[in-house]
């Protein structure tokens, strides 16, 4: 145990000096200089604003006062003009305001002019009233929100019935449990006026175009005691975008100099001598991945600590590292080239940027935000924190896939895979036979069809992200094929690894036997997932799942088995090129099945 | 420099990168994104602005109303969005807990003339989709109300805003200005920041896998070399861009000016392309040159941000129509900018060319 620890930090000091000697001398004084530069730029910036939407819409108005409340906003060209000139008119012009009237173009272009004239007049409203002696007044009716916890929720939406309550004419309705007592509200405020004020002047002191972006990470609207009307709406949820800049980004840019390490060794051979030394290949991974891990915990908790955010958020944060350190591994181990390295990882960063971004969207909305460790940050940021649950529910996946990717990378870190360059498909699947043991072929297809499970979760969850705006038969009909789809490529990948591998051992019995052991994996990693994660959500939902699982348990064993069955006989027959058919017609078996179902129990 | 080795090296890049398939990936990627964008669009659209769907609008939701009566009360009654029941606070707060309403509202018996505000209580479903649209029906209510409350108090202020009748359905996210002013130069450019990263991944692999050399022994001159792989970059670009545009044609969001948002796109793409090249032909090693090429490329686009009718403006501009001729003057500067760097990095090229060759002749002696 203790040579192990050793022979990591050996390899990582190697790692450390190596990339401080090829970017010290001519790199790093440059990136310093262009760090001051980034600041400088990032002032100048701040001072001069962001010029992106300036001048996208025309304004013209008789009023002077509203001119130069307008003005002040660049994506409006204000023009002062008389009364009579109005009328006439003339030219392309988005919005006219006179004698109090306003009329918008009735064009795309003229309506958003309309949103944005009505923001910033409700921004000179509100600077108009917090300046009024009596506040009152100005601000007459306050809003005190409770959030009420529905038990019921998950259960609810998840079934996809209707959420809300259907109401009838004339009697009120009864609940039918215990009714608790509900103390009276108090009728008055109990904040002075000019705490109240000054929460209302730093409302509307922001600059929504600047602000809205910047302000994410210290303040929130929510944490208002009290709110005015206007204040009410919820607040518009692409501001956690702004966490992916801050956070995820510069993540994924250290996780770049790991895989550009990896990709190094590849191509100046020198991993042969690492491959020599007494080093086992996990010891070699720790090794160089342990200075870039302890490099981003670094940059996060900088950025925490800068930005006045909770430590806490370090906590999701974690699993979020360790699944870029996981996919910048993987990548660097099977790209051929640089060019393959940089679209594979653009390609990475966009699709994990969107998979943590959209959830998170949904935060303080719906549960179904919690798949994403964004939204614990959101979270702790407000102020509301989490429980061990809601992290369990939120990373688990991140967790498990990064250790399966870990795993296998070590199980193909040797010379035979680090320097052969093959097509990006037939090196993955190599990298799946290597991890395979011939030996025990039931065993190793069993673990490794649990192991996709947590894959294919992520992959499905995007695919419903994607597909939730077509039209509505369609969408579904294109969720059930793709959702059959991605399962039946993940379950056909262990076997066809095997069959390449070694194509004697796949004979009908053995088919038979294998496809069975690969159906069995997958539906016990697939419920035992399902489980850990659904558990969080409701205690009487946990149960109902289990029970009701379990009594149609033989349905998707089987229905897993013949997808399986089907794709392996294909390619048993037909070789490597009936693959892609064979996984076709498992999946329009699957999702006919899957239809049959859904449709069987909501019709 | 001879022209068809230029073609000759532009080609072979271009094939290279049809045979290693990466292509897929980058139009993968563009059709993922516009899936992606469309959902946030029509999703959130949906989601936030009820009334954009026609099925909710005949929806009703149900609102206990609890403490004193108030002219609040009427006007929930008068609005299509809500059926109002009187209760008892706490039967209609248990209520709301089974989902059998909507949400609760209690009202103090505040005067509506009084000198202290009229605080109301509101309860909502917490963690829910729902609670949020119907958050967004009370608003309207409350601001009514508010209005009115206003209205009694008004000899109490001492200045008041120009009035402007605002029309109700001026509300709202502005999905408009999220699409033109951000999706879009954000999309477009997105091919010349690809291009960009490409250009040193090409040129640093003939220095890290030694094929240089190779390259340099055949009629092709180092100069060639560099401007076909730069010729192969900047190529993509109009194509990747175009076929965003009409991606987004066939999503419904029609651009204006597509020609010439074309022209900018290629001629910024090709300035930062210079800047990926100059840094890959400085450091011949692609970590590095990327690390320094990314950080640099940050710089700029700052810069670039902070003027005002910068490229990106302008490509907003020209997207929605809200632009004259002027723009052409900028496209000329930017033009300018970049055949200035191109004469730069030629001269570079030049002499780092120039004493390669020197020293593999060297070598060779």
């Amino acid at each position: 145990m203790h040579e192990a620890i050793s022979a990591i930090l050996t390899i990582s000091r190697w790692e450390v000096k190596r990339s401080l000697t090829t970017m010290g001398r001519n790199v790093l004084p440059l990136a310093a200089l262009l760090f001051v530069f980034l600041i400088l730029a990032t002032g100048f910036a701040q001072q001069r604003g962001v010029h992106l939407q300036d001048g996208m819409y025309a304004m013209v108005t008789d009023s002077p006062d509203l001119a130069a409340v307008i003005a002040e906003d660049p994506r409006f060209q204000v023009t002062l003009d008389s009364a009579d000139a109005l009328r006439t008119g003339g030219g392309p012009v988005d919005l006219v305001v006179a004698g109090g009237r306003i009329a918008a173009a009735d064009t795309d272009r003229g309506r958003a002019a309309l949103a944005a004239f009505a923001r910033d007049y409700a921004r000179y409203e509100t600077w108009v009233y917090t300046t009024q002696e009596d506040l009152f007044a100005a601000y007459p009716l306050w809003i005190d929100e409770i959030p009420v916890k529905s038990e019921l929720d998950f259960l609810a939406t998840q079934q996809g019935q209707a959420v809300g309550a259907v109401p009838r004419r004339g009697t009120p309705p009864v609940p039918e449990g215990s009714v608790e007592a509900v103390a009276t509200p108090s009728a008055s405020l109990d904040l002075s006026a000019d705490d109240l004020r000054s929460e209302l002047v730093a409302g509307a002191a922001e600059d929504p175009q600047v602000s809205r972006y910047a302000d994410v990470l210290s303040s929130d609207p929510s944490d208002l005691a009290f709110k005015t009307p206007s204040q009410l709406s919820p607040p518009l949820p692409f501001d956690s975008i702004v966490l992916i800049f801050v956070f995820i980004f510069p993540l994924y840019f250290t996780s770049q100099f790991f895989m550009m390490s990896i990709m190094n060794e590849r191509v100046d051979r020198k991993a042969e001598i690492l491959l020599t030394t007494p080093a086992r290949p996990a010891q070699i991974i720790a090794g160089k991945a342990l200075p870039y891990l302890i490099l981003m915990l670094a940059i996060s908790l900088l950025l925490t600590l800068a930005n006045g955010a909770p430590p806490a958020i370090m906590l999701p944060l974690l699993p979020v590292i360790l699944f870029f350190l996981a996919f910048a591994l993987f990548i660097g181990m099977v790209a051929r080239s640089f060019k393959e390295l940089s679209f594979l990882s653009i390609f990475f960063s966009t699709v994990a940027t969107s998979y943590l971004f959209f959830p998170s969207i949904f935060a303080n909305v719906h549960v179904i935000s919690l798949i994403s460790p964004l939204t614990l940050i959101v979270l702790q940021v407000q102020g509301e924190g989490f429980g061990a649950m809601e992290y369990l529910y939120a990373t688990s996946l991140f967790w498990l896939t990064s250790a399966v990717l870990f795993a296998l990378c070590t199980a193909n870190f040797t010379e035979e895979r680090l320097f052969t360059h093959t097509r990006l498909l037939s090196t993955v699947r190599a990298f799946i036979g290597s991890a395979l043991s011939t030996a025990r072929p039931h065993l190793s297809v069993f673990l490794a069809a649990a192991c996709t499970i947590p894959f294919v979760f992520m992959a499905q969850l995007m695919l419903l992200v994607l597909l939730f705006n077509l039209p509505m038969p369609f969408s579904l009909v294109t969720l059930l094929l793709g959702a059959a789809f991605v399962e039946e490529c993940a379950k056909a990948l262990s076997l066809y690894a095997l069959a390449r591998k070694s194509p004697g051992l796949l004979t009908w019995p053995r088919l038979a036997t294998l496809g069975a052991a690969i159906a069995l994996g997958f539906l016990v990693g697939e419920k035992t997932l399902l489980l850990a994660t659904l558990a969080q959500i409701s205690e009487s939902v946990f149960g109902a799942v289990l029970f009701s699982s379990l009594q149609v348990l033989w349905l998707p064993l089987s229905l897993h088995f013949i997808g399986i069955a089907i794709t392996g006989a294909a390619v048993k027959l037909g070789g490597r090129r009936a693959l892609l058919p064979g996984l076709l017609a498992a999946s329009l078996v699957h999702s006919l099945y899957n239809s049959f179902v859904i449709l069987g129990w909501s019709g | 420099m001879n022209l068809r080795h230029v073609t000759l090296i532009a080609r072979k890049e271009l094939r290279g990168l049809a045979n290693e398939r990466t292509i897929v990936f980058a139009v993968l990627l563009q059709l993922f994104i516009a899936m992606f964008s469309s959902f946030l669009m029509v999703g959130l659209a949906t989601l936030y602005d009820p009334d954009a769907v026609a099925g909710f609008s005949g929806t009703r939701y149900a609102v206990g109303y609890t403490g004193t009566d108030s002219v609040l009360r009427e006007l929930l009654e008068e609005s299509r969005d809500f059926r109002v029941y009187p209760m008892d606070l706490s039967t209609a707060v248990a209520a709301l807990k089974e989902r059998k309403l909507n949400a609760v509202i209690w009202v103090p018996a505040t005067p509506p003339d009084a000198v202290e505000p009229v605080k109301i209580t509101l309860y909502t479903i917490q963690n829910d989709i729902q609670a949020t649209v119907v958050n967004v029906k009370i608003k309207d209510v409350l601001l009514d109300y508010e209005e009115q409350l206003r209205d009694l108090r008004t000899d109490r202020l001492t200045m008041e805003p120009v009035a402007v009748a605002i029309p109700p359905s001026a509300g709202g996210e502005n999905f408009y200005e999220f699409v033109f002013g951000l999706l879009i130069p954000l999309l477009v450019f997105m091919p010349a920041i690809i291009s960009a990263a490409l250009i040193i991944d090409l040129i640093t692999e003939e220095y890290q896998h030694g094929t240089l050399e190779t390259l340099m022994a055949t009629p092709v001159t180092f100069g060639a070399m560099l401007w076909g792989k730069i010729a192969a970059c900047l190529v993509l670009v109009p194509v990747q861009a175009a076929a965003w545009l009409l991606l987004l044609a066939a999503n419904g969001i029609v651009v204006q000016n597509a020609v010439p948002i074309l022209l900018h796109v290629t001629a910024g793409s090709l300035i930062l392309i210079l800047i990926g090249a100059f840094c890959a032909l400085h450091y011949r090693e692609r970590t590095s040159a990327q690390f320094i090429f990314s950080t640099g490329i940050v710089v700029v686009i700052l810069l670039v941000l902070a003027l005002p009718a910068n490229p990106l403006n302008l490509i907003v501009r020209l997207a929605i129509g809200a632009i004259g001729a002027e723009h052409w003057i900028i496209l000329a500067a930017t033009a300018a900018a970049a055949v200035l760097l191109a004469s730069l990095t030629h001269a570079y090229a030049d002499r780092v060319g120039g004493m390669r060759n020197n020293r593999i002749l060297q070598d060779q002696r």
